[in-house]
């Protein structure tokens, strides 16, 4: 619908991306962290924009933004008091460990970028519907319903454990 | 005549069987008349044997048992082979043994565990039967074992004495280092002629090997290293004395007249070899001399009354092999034969002595007991006489032939020695005759108090012995015309070597010497023993501890070993083997340990392990 | 060239969660990077999906956000419990499984 900017605008967009993942788990306060995680959510949704899936980017917001974050909100603020013990007691992992996961992170990355510098980059032409609510809602209900009915089969269960998990025991 | 073979080889082993096997049932009596019943039955069967031979033509018998092994160039049968040599120690064994076995039940009437005691008595009879009576080497040998093993047995009678224990484990040591010798001489004769048949061996021998090869020298001297340790000669013959802590027949029958008699027995049979290795008979010769020697000094110095019968034993075995190597086989039959007699009439009189005392042997607390033990004084003069060479008793024919072939086959310096010898014997049996009959008495109070006369079931098989020792000379000697002994063997090809003995005159200077010798030793010191008999002191140490030859083992070869197992036991086995099982277990739980530090419950950990994990793989797959 | 900028971007913060996950020790903190984690990959989905012109990866977006959703909400329930019973949110303490 929107057409495709060039590059500068993704280039711009992965930084505001980079900074605000940098943000989440830099930041020291769990509030501020989630309010980075925030602006990741709404510049994906964005970007979502920018390449043609108009549905997601909604849906991005929607569930994201809308609900997942609102929990964690509400988490956060629960616990915000508790967060500061964190930096009084020692850390259990090796370091070393954590070390060694960190180096082998590096380099598999570093291998898999340069794996993928040659990759083509054509693009296909696309539908003129695609990635509006219409296609995808037909391709939910029609092609892929028993995928759909299976996602809320799962929420229902999630819903009936979440409950269950967070139900406080009664002290007899 | 084969049942008779048979039938007298299985009855003592069927009397073993059966003893052993009802051990707990069958009262100490009847065990002893089941045993004597065996021995004797097996007599008569060889006594049917010999007149048998006389009426017939045909004079060995060969059995085969049945095939042992047939393996490329090796043929082995198990073979049985009677001729005269092996009738005469068959009659030996089943005749002194059944004297033996009746005295035992004299003597054991103490006893609890006689049983046993019978069931291995018969045991060793059916072995050194089928030791004399084998065909094979492979039978002899199983044979030569299993008189071992009786001897181990029987030394080791009263298990729960310590010194009793440990002499049965020394004996059956020695001899299984003597055993090897005969071991190997038995796998050599195997790769040289593909066979262990007895006569074929023989036969062969002096066709195929040349007088004086070092084949035969080696073949022969492993041979007689087997009879060392068998019948005691120098080096290996530290356990004759010590086993004389088993029964006073056990060393009658064993120790005296037929086990030890073993080595000589090998030799006689295998003469054809040995007469084709002449350096192993010069070997043979000189051993046999030195014991002799060696063996009549020790016993002078003994003060127990069964060692200085045992050393006596040692020595007189030590004559037979010096006539063996000289070639007089039929000498060192002959005087085995006498000697039987005449040592079994000798230990039986010292048991009747031993059993009176209630177990003492220990001629400082013997004396003076010719008044109460008549007829074992008389019996035990008459052994004494006898074999010191007092004419005409048996031994007197049998030395004066041995000491004759040794000078005749020009073997000087042996001839004075075995003359020293026999001069020595008289010397030291006399000793023990006045210590233990006559002299001071010593007794304690209370063996004064009941000693007496022995029982007539343990006087009359002595008695026999007695009337053997006089009489037995006359079966190898006789005026005129050859001897039955001579007659016997003669047909098994074992016959005096000088012609002139067999008929010439009777008193030549070697005989004159010897009698004179004799009567001098005996006489002297019969007068010392009576005379100064208190102002006697303690005999030479060195005489007394058997030239240290004990001590030089022990210090030598048997604490090095005890010190090897000990650091064995202490050191290796805890420290390497148990160590090393302990340190596999510890290996295996310090591992886990590391391994589970892996499982630390840390979130965060598991993640990098993921990670590393997943790049690890991204590597793989892709480059 | 797009396709790869968007491929580096979503490896980008694929690797900073990541990295999140491996050095916060507070609980939610932790969350909220394997969440990061998971958006990662939706935009590389959504790349590609505009790369090959195919909507199926747009369906297996939908997909992963529904998962996310009712995984963040058993969790946070999980994180709650934890918190009630060990009186701290630090992912270190949480180590009964230990073995």
């Amino acid at each position: 619908m929107f057409g495709f900017f060039d590059s500068a605008t993704q280039w711009i967009l992965g930084l505001i991306l980079l900074l605000s993942s940098l943000g989440v788990i830099l930041l020291r306060k769990p509030v501020h962290a989630s309010l980075s995680f925030l602006l990741t959510l709404l510049t994906l949704s964005i970007y979502y924009l920018q390449l043609d899936a108009h549905f997601i980017s909604v849906m991005q917001v929607l569930v994201y933004a809308g609900a997942i974050l609102v929990i964690f909100m509400f988490v956060i603020i629960l616990f915000q008091d508790a967060y500061q013990e964190i930096e009084f007691t020692q850390p259990k992992s090796s370091k070393w460990i954590l070390a060694m996961g960190f180096i082998f992170l590096i380099f598999g990355f570093s291998m898999f970028i340069y794996m993928i510098l040659d990759l083509p980059s054509k693009f296909s032409t696309l539908s003129h519907d695609y990635g509006t609510v219409q296609s995808l809602g037909k391709a939910l209900y029609l092609d892929f319903f028993i995928p759909f009915e299976a996602a809320i089969l799962l929420f229902l269960v999630a819903l009936i454990g979440a409950l269950y998990i967070g139900k406080k025991v009664k002290k007899e | 005549m084969i049942y008779a073979i048979t039938l007298g080889l299985s009855f003592p082993l069927l009397g073993f069987l059966y003893l052993m096997l009802s051990s707990h049932f069958t009262s100490r009596l009847k065990a002893g008349q089941i045993a004597c019943a065996t021995v004797f039955l097996s007599f008569l069967c060889f006594v049917g044997l010999v007149s048998a031979h006389f009426n017939s033509s045909e004079h060995y018998k060969t059995i085969k048992l049945f095939p042992w092994m047939h393996l490329g160039s090796i043929h082995s049968d198990i073979s049985l082979h009677v001729d005269e040599l092996s009738l005469l120690m068959a009659l030996i064994i089943t005749g002194v043994g059944f004297l033996i076995h009746v005295y035992s039940i004299g003597y054991m009437d103490h006893e609890k565990d006689a049983t046993r005691y019978f069931a291995c008595l018969n045991f060793f009879i059916f072995a050194m039967l089928l030791l004399v009576m084998s065909g094979s080497l492979i039978a002899l040998f199983f044979g030569w074992e299993a008189v071992g093993l009786a001897s181990y047995l029987l030394i080791g009678f009263w298990y729960h004495k310590d010194k009793a224990a440990a002499a049965a484990t020394k004996a059956f040591v020695v001899n299984r280092i003597g055993d090897l010798g005969l071991l190997l001489g038995i796998i050599f004769t195997f790769y040289l002629f593909g066979t262990d048949n007895i006569i074929e061996i023989s036969t062969r021998a002096l066709t195929e090997y040349p007088i004086g090869t070092p084949v035969m020298t080696v073949l022969t001297l492993l041979y007689f290293w087997g009879a060392t340790g068998k019948s005691a000669q120098i080096p290996l013959h530290t356990w004759l004395p010590d086993a004389m802590e088993g029964p006073t027949p056990v060393s009658a029958l064993i120790h005296a007249a037929t086990m030890v008699t073993a080595g000589v027995y090998l030799v006689v049979r295998l003469h054809p070899i040995f007469i084709s290795a002449p350096f192993t008979l010069q070997v043979v010769s000189v051993i046999g001399g030195v014991t002799a020697l060696f063996a009549a000094l020790c016993g002078l110095g003994q003060s127990d009354l069964k060692r200085v019968l045992a050393y006596s034993t040692v020595s007189q075995l030590g004559l037979m092999f010096l006539a063996c190597g000289a070639g007089a086989f039929y000498a060192a039959m002959f005087h085995l034969t006498t000697h039987a007699f005449i040592k079994a009439l000798l230990f039986l009189s010292a048991g009747n002595v031993v059993h009176m005392l209630r177990g003492k042997t220990e001629m400082a607390e013997m004396g003076a007991l010719a008044n109460k033990l008549p007829w074992t004084q008389w019996l035990f003069l008459l052994g004494v006489l006898a074999l010191a060479g007092i004419p005409p008793f048996a031994a007197f024919f049998s030395k004066d032939l041995i000491l004759e072939e040794e000078y005749l086959s020009g073997f000087d310096i042996l001839y004075y020695v075995g003359l020293a010898a026999s001069v020595l014997t008289g010397i030291y049996l006399t000793r023990a005759y006045w210590l233990t009959f006559r002299g001071a008495s010593h007794l304690s109070p209370d063996d004064e108090a009941h000693v007496h006369e022995a029982p007539k079931v343990m006087i009359f098989p002595v008695v026999v012995l007695g009337l053997l020792a006089i009489l037995g000379g006359f079966l190898g000697f006789s005026f005129g015309s050859l001897p039955i002994l001579e007659t016997f063997l003669a047909k098994a090809d074992v016959r005096i070597t000088h012609e002139e003995l067999i008929s010439s005159e009777f008193f030549t200077p070697e005989t004159i010497m010897a009698i004179i010798g004799a009567i001098l030793g005996i006489a002297a010191t019969s007068w010392i023993y009576y005379a100064y008999a208190d102002k006697l002191t303690r005999p030479w140490r060195i005489f007394s501890n058997a030239f240290y030859f004990d001590a030089c083992y022990s210090a030598l070869i048997v604490r090095p070993l005890e010190r090897l197992s000990s650091l064995f036991t202490n050191c290796v086995e805890p420290k390497f083997f148990e160590g090393s099982i302990h340190w596999a277990g510890q290996a295996a739980q310090l591992a886990s340990a590391e391994l589970q530090r892996v499982q630390s419950g840390q979130i965060r950990s598991y993640v990098a392990w993921m990670i590393a994990g997943a790049s690890l793989l991204l590597i793989y797959f892709v480059s | 060239m797009n396709i790869i900028v968007t491929i580096i971007i979503s490896l980008a913060m694929f690797g900073i969660g990541l990295i999140g996950v491996l050095s916060r020790r507070n609980a939610l903190v932790f969350f909220l990077a394997i969440e990061l984690m998971l958006n990662a990959a939706n935009l590389l989905f959504v790349g590609f999906s505009k790369q090959w012109g195919n909507q199926i990866g747009l369906v297996w977006v939908f997909f992963i956000l529904v998962v996310a959703a009712a995984e963040a909400a058993v969790g946070l329930a999980i994180i709650i419990n934890l918190f009630r019973t060990k009186k701290v949110v630090d992912v270190d303490q949480y180590d009964s499984l230990r073995g």
